[in-house]
């Protein structure tokens, strides 16, 4: 039984700066254990950065961080508790499949070989064929089920369907899910586009413009975001407003709401996630032009 | 970690003991046929008191195994441009150093591992081609003649310094790749550091490991089909030189301008009985033949001290460094 109050990430006021930009900045984020969450933000938001922080792989800045618990860094028990695959699945080309569960084996001091040859028979993913050879889905699944050996606590992903066609997305998110249900691992994975991850994720950290603009259960964005169409002018207590669209008589405003509206003045809709994200990367966009600056999200 | 080292490696194991095996063949044929040649050779002129042409009938003067001997020079630096270059760059460049720093084992002990087997590789390859160099060459270096094993060049290819540049260059090749995390920036950088810090220790410094000796000759040695003047198998650091009578160190060739005037029209053989009588003599400056293992030992300690500094610098640079 794990323990229901350590979570898997826990940030505050994370921040990370290369030379005089910042390519993270007051990250302040907390991710249950066990669950998969989706680590949205366009281009250039920090995704990558927060996920190698959270991979020991880069050292923050500023803030704190917290990975189950532990620091990350360079000690082998942090290593042992996650698993982490970096944007465009880095495998050694030259070798098969099965050389990368051989050499994995001996690195890792928990290591499941065989649910990690049943994976990759079940998919049909040769393990004698050198992995340079094989097709986008086919390296996608070899690294996922290569992260899975490691029987980890936390399981990092970095854009892993971002190269992919929609057959393969599927096809891999299916098999996240599967792994990620009941006594899995909690799982990160980021994209620049949510409706790649909806499908499977319970949870949400948005960010934009290197900051944290989200971070919650899905239900709980969709539950607190409605759009409210009313007069022109102030709007009603009680929200706080994302986006406001005005039209010569009229505002309409997609706003978090911390209780009922109780203006009768305006009308409240419910509104879909993507519009919610879309509102807030957007917002985040134009208010902070002069912040968003061309970072390369890998360092 | 050796299982990670092998299966990444193995082309590049199985290509250089194919490299070594084809050397060790074409040297051990010759090399025989040599030992042959100069035992019996040994045998005749001994009795004719001619040894000193002994080197005319060895393969001193056989231009296509002298280049590939004397090419045996550049072994160490293709051991740095291409085993050591490629373990840290090559990682970088495709982006597989996060997937083996996300494993089970610290980035410490990865480093210690890849980087131990890379070293220990070059060592012992070094060491192989050098032992093989030094035997062939056995036969040559009793002769001595053009060039003992301590002139440079010869000196470089056998004893116990290839093994010290090899593990220099793979050092070198690492710790290149760990700061440019780009193969060709890091293979240039190898390739320029390497020889020139080979060249610029081996003409400037290597003169003066220890205390040159001097040695005065009457200034006929300098005459023309005299016999060399310095002991057999020395390495002669400055060659003989002309020495006027206040003492004034005049160069290796005896010319009109520093000629006394009294000489200068006694005719082409009387020049230097002339000259000498005046006070002129010469002297050599060597190294003895005597200090080549001290040699050997000081040129290949100055390069392993360089190679654990570029490893500690590597070890650096791979701990603090954001992946």
């Amino acid at each position: 039984m794990r323990t229901q109050e350590t979570p898997a990430v826990h940030t505050a006021g994370l921040g990370k700066r290369y030379g005089s930009l910042w390519a993270l900045q007051d990250c302040s984020v907390t991710v249950p254990a066990g669950r998969v969450t989706a680590l949205i933000g366009p281009n250039g938001a920090g995704k990558t950065t927060l996920l190698k922080i959270l991979a020991g792989l880069s050292r923050p800045s500023a803030g704190e961080v917290s990975v189950l618990g532990r620091q990350p860094g360079p000690d082998a028990e942090f290593l042992d508790s996650i698993g982490y695959l970096a944007q465009d699945i880095p495998l050694y080309q030259r070798l098969t499949a099965g050389d990368h569960i051989r050499i994995f084996a001996r690195l890792n001091r928990h290591w499941d070989a065989v649910a990690v040859a049943d994976r990759l028979a079940a998919l049909n993913i040769p393990l004698t064929r050198a992995v340079g050879s094989l097709s986008g889905g086919q390296r996608a699944q070899v690294g996922l089920s290569l992260a899975l050996a490691k029987q980890p606590r936390l399981l990092l992903l970095d854009e892993p369907v971002a190269a992919l066609d929609p057959l393969a997305r599927h096809e891999f998110l299916s098999s996240l899910a599967e792994a990620a249900a009941e006594g899995g691992p909690a799982v990160i994975l980021s994209s620049h586009l949510l409706h790649d991850l909806e499908q499977v994720c319970s949870h949400l950290i948005l960010l934009s413009a290197s900051r944290t603009q989200l971070c919650d259960a899905i239900d709980n964005v969709i539950a607190t975001h409605r759009v409210l169409i009313g007069p022109r002018g102030k709007p009603p207590a009680g929200v706080t407003v994302i986006k406001a669209t005005n039209a010569p008589r009229q505002s309409r405003l997609l706003a978090r709401l911390d209780g009922p509206v109780l203006d009768p003045s305006w009308d409240v809709h419910e509104v879909a996630l993507e519009d919610i994200v879309l509102a807030y990367m957007g917002e985040a966009a134009s208010a902070g032009n002069s912040n968003l600056t061309a970072i390369g999200e890998a360092s | 970690m050796n299982t990670l080292m092998w299966r990444l490696n193995r082309s590049e194991v199985r290509i250089s003991a194919a490299a070594l095996a084809a050397l060790a063949v074409l040297l051990l044929i010759t090399g025989i046929t040599m030992a042959g040649t100069y035992h019996g050779f040994l045998g005749t002129c001994a009795a004719a008191r001619t040894c000193a042409d002994g080197h005319s009938l060895l393969f001193t003067d056989d231009g296509v195994l002298n280049v590939v001997v004397y090419a045996t020079m550049a072994v160490p630096l293709l051991f740095g441009l291409f085993w050591g270059v490629p373990l840290l760059a090559r990682e970088f460049e495709a982006g597989t150093h996060s997937l083996a720093w996300t494993q089970g084992v610290t980035r410490g002990r990865w480093l210690a591992g890849t980087a131990g087997w890379t070293l220990a590789a070059a060592a012992l390859w070094g060491a192989a081609v050098s032992a093989l160099v030094s035997w062939w060459r056995l036969p040559e270096n009793a002769v001595g003649i053009p060039y003992p094993r301590f002139s440079i060049g010869i000196f470089d290819i056998q004893g116990i310094v290839p093994v010290a540049y090899s593990v220099f260059a793979v050092a070198l090749g690492i710790a290149a790749g760990a700061l440019f995390r780009r193969l060709l920036p890091a293979m240039a950088v190898t390739l320029a550091v390497f020889v020139g810090l080979r060249f610029a220790i081996a003409e400037y410094l290597r003169p003066h490991y220890m205390t040159p000796l001097t040695k005065v000759f009457p200034l006929a040695a300098m005459g023309f089909g005299a016999p060399s003047a310095t002991p057999a198998g020395s390495w002669v650091v400055e060659a003989l030189s002309a020495i006027g009578p206040d003492g004034r160190n005049y160069g290796d060739a005896i010319q009109f301008s520093f000629m006394p005037a009294a000489c200068r029209s006694v005719g082409q053989a009387r020049i230097i009985p002339c000259m000498a009588a005046r006070g002129f003599h010469s002297q050599a400056i060597y190294q003895p033949a005597t200090r080549f293992w001290a040699f050997q030992g000081i040129e290949a300690g100055i390069f392993v001290v360089l190679a654990a500094a570029l490893i500690a610098l590597t070890w650096r640079l791979v701990l603090t460094r954001d992946a």
